[in-house]
């Protein structure tokens, strides 16, 4: 613009005014928008306004093959990749009625739940940060790092593991690798208390988080949020028990709930979810040697595989809520459509649309936070 | 609008000014040494490359005993960091955000996806190639970049910045017109910006034959007095936009 095509905009008197919070912000969760319509601090209406990070997943798919398609899925939500991974071999399973080895089963529930400890972690040090401590951040992605290390001895990326394919798992863990397992869980649960005193305890936290973006259960439900902020609200609702995968079936684990829906449950949630996921984490490390035998099951040449035709809807538990793909096969070597019921397109724009109303300015970041929204699985 | 490969690049060598001051050296270097050791990163997760930045600025590999610092405002900051695939949206905040950082400024493009498109090569909706739309400096390959990788990038781009080769900065001053040429090729012809880069040019003592060209004459063509904003939301509570398109 040349100074000389420069006019002074004039407005007219109000008290409301409008901001855009994002994408270019430190408060917004990734690259995300809102608008904000203000009174003073105050939202008085807000809009989401994502697309920054749209790729086109669900077209991509389409014109990639079945086993190409394992490379794509996990960056669809970069915090917690691993669901996308199972889920999808799930579906593809599914469609060929494959079984899948025992074994290849019990590394996928470690390796879920290694994922879900590294995002929930992820998660409140950046809830933390929103509220001004940034020591917990700090700590919690450096207590992250300690997961992302197993992964990157277990599968040879530190984000993305391209693990999981249809029919099992890519290849077994290596020698020694569940000594180091436990011994992480161990160093984890440690720094629990720590994180206790420094954060969840936290006076500052606890009076921002309390009664911040409340929801009831029945809001909740028609909003169809999922996960833990639907745990948040006082149902106790788990896929991973609900409608058990893998061999959730044979595991022992509590579902954690809290009553009042608000930011501080919510987080208060996945505290306890992590606790939870430590549990699992060792028992499968007890489990895992006396389960022998192959990680996989034949498949035929990926390169020219052609899936029975059929639809398929399979969902697992992500870290952020309930995953699903609904993948329909015309009898080709490619997916004929892909759908992904992704949480967080649920928790990033309906429910933090009303969420955010009535609520101070420097609270909305901490309301993403505290809903775990995923910006590029919002627009996948 | 023309096809991006028929217009041709015009680079010149860079005009090494007559000093008359002899000390004149001494303080350059001086400057870029000081410039190399302080460095605002600006704070914009374009992508998911940001998830290894977190990593990389906290305790354990601990970018800030570089210097480096995110920033919040893109006036303060002097590097952007691409950070991954830019979609076609993300793409105008970024050139936006761009041309309002200060002078010299440096563009750092992490992950395959900015050098040539990376995992989404097929996608409708990003941008393929970031050097296109904005110069340059430095490019960290790899899906993503481990936090070593990062930090072994940012050295280099002292390094650069210490002997004077990161001059993408000038170079946005100097071939305006192409890099304006490829965003109205993408964008559309009524594309524009705040942001003055012509008289920019002309300050810094930049402007060559490639700053002004049909590009930049088609912007003062389209470019029309700003007018008030319509609201975003419409009175009395429903939450429907009026006025220019979402996007």
């Amino acid at each position: 613009m040349r100074p000389e095509n420069y006019q002074a905009i004039s407005h007219p008197p109000s008290n409301e005014y409008e901001l855009n919070f994002g994408p270019n912000h430190p408060g917004i969760e990734g690259n995300y928008a809102l608008k904000v319509k203000l009174h003073g601090d105050v939202v008085v209406a807000a809009r989401a306004d994502g697309g920054y990070l749209h790729r086109g997943f669900e077209k991509l798919m389409e014109g990639r093959l079945w086993i190409q398609n394992i490379a794509l899925v996990p960056r669809i939500c970069v915090p917690d990749p691993v669901p996308m991974e199972v889920c999808y071999s799930m579906a593809v399973e599914a469609l060929n009625d494959m079984e899948v080895p025992e074994r290849a089963q019990w590394l996928r529930v470690l390796q879920l739940e290694l994922s879900r400890i590294a995002a929930h972690l992820f998660t409140f040090g950046g809830h933390a940060a929103t509220t001004g401590m940034y020591t917990t951040m700090y700590w919690g992605v450096a207590d992250r790092d300690q997961i992302l290390d197993l992964f990157e001895e277990w599968t040879g990326g530190r984000v993305y593991h391209i693990y999981n394919i249809p029919g099992g798992v890519r290849r077994d863990i290596p020698a020694g690798f569940l000594d180091r397992v436990s011994h992480t869980m161990d160093y984890i649960e440690s720094r629990l208390p720590d994180y206790d005193n420094l954060f969840f305890t936290n006076q500052v936290f606890v009076d921002r988080a309390r009664d911040t973006g409340p929801m009831n259960q029945q809001q909740a439900l028609e909003w169809g949020v999922t996960g833990p902020n639907l745990r948040a609200t006082g149902l106790a609702f788990d896929v991973r028990r609900d409608d058990p995968y893998l061999v959730y079936d044979q595991i022992d684990f509590d579902i954690p709930t809290e009553a009042p829906g608000d930011a501080w449950a919510r987080t208060l949630v996945r505290r306890q979810e992590l606790k939870q996921s430590i549990h699992i984490v060792r028992q499968v490390v007890e489990k895992l040697p006396s389960v022998s035998g192959p990680v996989r099951t034949q498949i035929p040449n990926p390169l020219a595989w052609n899936v029975p035709a059929g639809e398929t809807y399979t969902r697992v538990e992500s870290s952020k809520g309930e995953l699903g793909y609904y993948v329909v096969s015309d009898g080709g070597d490619k997916p004929y459509r892909v759908h992904i019921r992704g949480p967080s397109s649920m928790h990033a724009v309906q429910v933090l649309e009303q969420l955010a109303v009535g609520a101070r300015l420097e609270d909305v970041a901490q309301i993403m936070f505290s809903l775990d929204a995923c910006p590029p699985e919002v627009d996948r | 609008m023309k096809n991006m490969k028929e217009i041709d690049i015009p680079i010149e060598a860079s005009v090494e000014q007559s000093r008359t001051n002899p000390l004149a050296r001494v303080f350059d270097e001086l400057v870029r040494f000081c410039r190399s050791r302080s460095m605002f990163m600006l704070h914009y997760c374009t992508g998911c490359g940001a998830i290894e930045l977190p990593p990389a600025m906290t305790s354990r590999f601990d970018m800030e005993r570089l210097g480096i610092q995110p920033m919040v405002t893109p006036r303060q900051a002097d590097i952007l960091l691409i950070t991954g695939y830019v979609s076609i949206k993300t793409l105008k905040r970024v050139i936006l955000t761009y041309e309002q950082m200060g002078s010299p400024k440096y563009v750092i493009g992490i992950c395959s996806c900015t050098v040539n498109g990376g995992m989404y090569w097929q996608s409708y909706a990003t941008a393929k190639q970031l050097d296109q739309y904005l110069p340059v400096d430095l490019y960290i390959a790899g899906c993503m970049p481990r936090p070593e990788a990062v930090l072994e990038g940012m050295r280099k781009l002292m390094d650069r910045i210490r002997s004077g080769e990161a001059d993408g900065w000038k170079d946005y001053y100097r071939r305006y017109d192409w890099y304006l040429g490829n965003q109205q090729h993408l964008f559309g012809d009524d594309w524009q910006t705040p942001a003055d880069v012509i008289g920019e040019a002309s300050h810094y003592d930049l402007a060559g034959s490639g700053t002004e060209g049909e590009h930049t004459h088609l912007l003062q063509q389209c470019q029309k007095p700003l007018e008030p904003q319509q609201t975003f939301f419409q009175i009395g509570g429903s939450l429907e936009v009026k006025g220019e398109s979402h996007e």
